[in-house]
């Protein structure tokens, strides 16, 4: 297996905190924030995340496959979530402890409960608004009522993370290798 | 399956019978409970379970928005069983519903065109954050975000069950109005648990006899029995008129009929029926779609007070306000008697192991590893833990069974003998005292001290086999208030089922009398040395080792 080549490309209006574990070829964009001690490794392949992420605690973004995992933008990863799709659109949620495999894209505006698995054995795609919730993940439509003003809390918070983390942490300034 | 120690109630033998049914019975585990589900009566010196107090209900609240709600209310109105405010549950996922305002209209970017105003917009609807279910899915809506169970309330009322129920209740209610006077001067409440809700009907019904002069003539000790009163009301009563056909009801979306198998045609996914959980909430039949599903009211839960059945003690009494989970009175066996935890040492290492790969557990190992097999002979450890502030001395023993039937239906003859025999320390030992953690003086271990509630707990990675003890047989450990005493149990080469056997624990406390009055003795002579009392009590105990796993398996299980 050939070593990993750590290459970051880091917006500079991105904020990443210090205790990052990052591995590979990372390119994170404008407005992303991402806590300490979460982890983002592209062993295989490269990671790219857009613009207004919000990357929480102890949580795992992994690509184990050579293409290019792409990540939209606005999309809130919570605590202890582990994500190894290929794709993933704009404003999903991806709520605490859920695992995603890497069978499944994701779309927009999806909605992953807390503790749920998705993790089916044959490749799959998410629709859009798709709510998956329960011990048994299952899965709902729903009908977007309300999107508006999440995506309008959601840019919120992502603006409030990015005003107050500097104060606290350490921030990892972008380099390359 | 860790082992277990349940401890026992008489509630159930009766008066006379003091000793436990046999543990391998399954009837038996009706008796048994865990501690911390026990109390304690201090008069009548007797643990009682949840199935011997009665219980009174001493408040309502909404779980939702800890609103409390007078009890008066909660009896009297017909539908205030449940939340009076905005507190609604999901028909989908049954999680708490939020009341929120519509999007404002978009540019069609999805970045919002004007700042949205703090009060939202109308037409509120209700909205499930945890299956993103909304309202409008059904049809309801909202014009003001305030008050919502009352704009609900005129639809719930003008449905057809609704209706008949109403009448139905018309229909009946003079007849049981005079029935019940005329039987509470006849029957004498013979269980404590009706004699506060009686009390209260019969205070409401005399006031009631007062004000209607036609109940007035009406003498009850003419007649000699109860029964024939109820029946002379009955042969009294007209028929009752029902507001509806049945089939007309039969239509509204209840099972088995000819538009629900139309429906059940046109099916598509499984997720469109409802399912048991989702349904049972309903107070009657609804259709059994999951679009039609509705949400409903939180139901209001109800704190209780609970008593002692013989001597009317109070238990239990909780604190009024809502939010509040502590108890004005709380008499529970934890604080009397001993705490017993049993723990099989072979097992604890394989399963201190296992923790830090808690993603995939692994039972297969497991099972092999920490289950008791036939023909073998195992140490298990007693932990007791004393909860007083005196020291007790503690003495078990075994008590004996007749095995008659062996539930595997092996040969008969070879289940005369019991499969496994145990032994245990014979003699007393003591258990020091409870005392606070700052105590102790810094030498000693103290970890141990947060525990001492819980007794030993099974992720301790102490291991006792290293500590080389020859003896397996007596007490172990003494540590804080907890003494760990060994036991050994051999397990014949024929036996199945479970290792249950039942325990005698009795222990002595000396109870410095606080109260020089009761007792009698007349304490105020200081010159003789201390004269406490020296009490006993004794409890039985069911101790639960686990399965038998014969000899020959040692497949994987999971093949």
């Amino acid at each position: 297996m050939p070593p990993i080549r750590d290459k970051f490309t880091i917006h500079s209006r991105a904020v990443v905190c210090q205790d990052v574990e990052l591995k590979g070829d990372i390119t994170i964009g404008p407005g992303t924030v991402v806590h300490p001690k979460a982890t983002i490794f592209a062993i295989a392949g490269p990671i790219v995340i857009g613009s207004g992420c919000i990357i929480e605690e102890a949580a795992i973004i992994v690509n184990r496959r050579k293409e290019v995992m792409r990540v939209g933008d606005n999309n809130l990863f919570e605590i202890g979530c582990r994500v190894e799709c290929p794709s993933v659109g704009n404003f999903n949620t991806i709520s605490t402890r859920a695992r995603v495999h890497h069978t499944v894209r994701i779309t927009n505006y999806c909605v992953i409960g807390a503790a749920c698995l998705v993790v089916p054995t044959d490749d799959e795609t998410l629709d859009d608004y798709t709510s998956i919730f329960g011990p048994a993940a299952e899965r709902r439509t729903w009908s977007g009522r309300g999107r508006i003003q999440e995506a309008d809390l959601r840019l919120k918070h992502a603006e409030y993370l990015r005003e107050m983390l500097p104060k606290f942490n350490r921030l990892r300034r972008g380099d390359g290798a | 399956m860790a082992p277990t120690i349940h401890y026992y109630c008489p509630c159930q033998s009766g008066e006379s019978v003091q000793t436990p049914p046999p543990p391998h019975m399954a009837s038996s585990s009706a008796s048994f409970h865990p501690l911390h589900s026990l109390f304690f009566c201090e008069e009548c010196d007797a643990v009682r379970c949840n199935r011997c107090v009665s219980i009174e209900v001493s408040g309502y609240y909404c779980p939702n928005c800890l609103f409390e709600v007078p009890s008066a209310s909660v009896r009297a109105e017909k539908n205030s069983n449940r939340c009076a405010r905005n507190c609604f549950s999901c028909p989908i996922c049954r999680s708490t519903l939020q009341v929120v305002a519509s999007d404002p209209p978009d540019g069609g970017d999805g970045r919002p065109s004007v700042s949205l105003s703090n009060v939202g917009e109308p037409p509120f609807f209700l909205y499930c954050n945890h299956c993103r279910w909304d309202s409008a899915e059904v049809g309801i809506t909202f014009e003001k975000p305030t008050g919502l169970a009352a704009q609900l309330q005129k639809f719930e009322d003008s449905a057809p069950e609704s209706l008949e129920f109403e009448r139905l209740k018309e229909h009946f209610e003079p007849f049981l109005r005079t029935s019940s006077l005329s039987s509470l001067s006849h029957v004498p409440s013979t269980s404590s648990h009706h004699l506060p809700t009686s009390s209260a009907t019969a205070a409401a019904s005399a006031a009631l006899a007062r004000d209607v002069p036609g109940v007035g003539k009406y003498n009850p000790p003419a007649r000699s029995r109860v029964g024939r009163d109820r029946t002379a009301n009955k042969d009294e009563m007209p028929e009752y008129k029902s507001r509806m056909e049945i089939s007309v009801l039969g239509q509204l979306g209840s099972e088995g009929d000819g538009s629900d198998v139309e429906a059940l045609r046109r099916m598509e996914t499984a997720e469109e029926i409802a399912s048991l959980e989702q349904r049972w909430g309903n107070s009657w039949t609804t259709s059994s779609r999951t679009s039609d599903l509705r949400p409903l009211r939180i139901p209001l839960h109800s704190k209780v007070s609970k008593r002692c059945p013989t001597c009317r003690h109070i238990l239990i009494k909780p604190e009024q306000k809502a939010q509040s989970v502590r108890y004005k009175i709380k008499l529970v066996a934890a604080n009397y008697l001993p705490a017993m935890t049993v723990a099989l040492p072979h097992t604890q290492g394989a399963d201190t192991t296992r923790r830090p790969q808690a993603k995939a557990p692994s039972t297969s190992d497991d099972r092999n590893v920490g289950a008791i097999m036939a023909g073998k002979s195992y140490p298990f450890h007693l932990a007791l833990t004393n909860p007083l502030y005196d020291p007790i001395q503690v003495r078990l023993s075994v008590q004996r069974m007749h095995v008659t039937a062996v539930t595997d239906g092996t040969a008969p003859e070879k289940a005369r003998r019991t499969p496994f025999a145990v032994s245990l320390p014979t003699s007393s030992f003591p258990v020091a005292a409870f005392a606070e953690a700052w105590e102790y003086d810094d030498d000693d271990d103290m970890f141990g001290l947060e525990d001492d509630e819980l007794g030993l707990e099974m992720g301790r990675t102490r291991d006792k086999d290293g500590k080389g003890k020859g003896k397996t047989v007596g007490v172990l450990e003494k540590r804080a208030n907890v003494t760990v005493v060994g036991g050994e149990v051999v397990i014949g080469k024929e036996a199945r089922g479970h290792v249950k056997f039942n325990m005698l624990v009795s222990y002595t406390y000396r109870s410095d009398d606080p109260l020089p009055s009761e007792d009698g003795a007349g304490t105020p002579s200081r010159t003789v040395a201390k004269t406490p009392e020296v009490k006993t009590f004794t409890f039985y105990t069911v101790v639960d080792l686990g399965p038998i796993l014969p000899r020959e398996e040692k497949v994987d299980p999971d093949i």
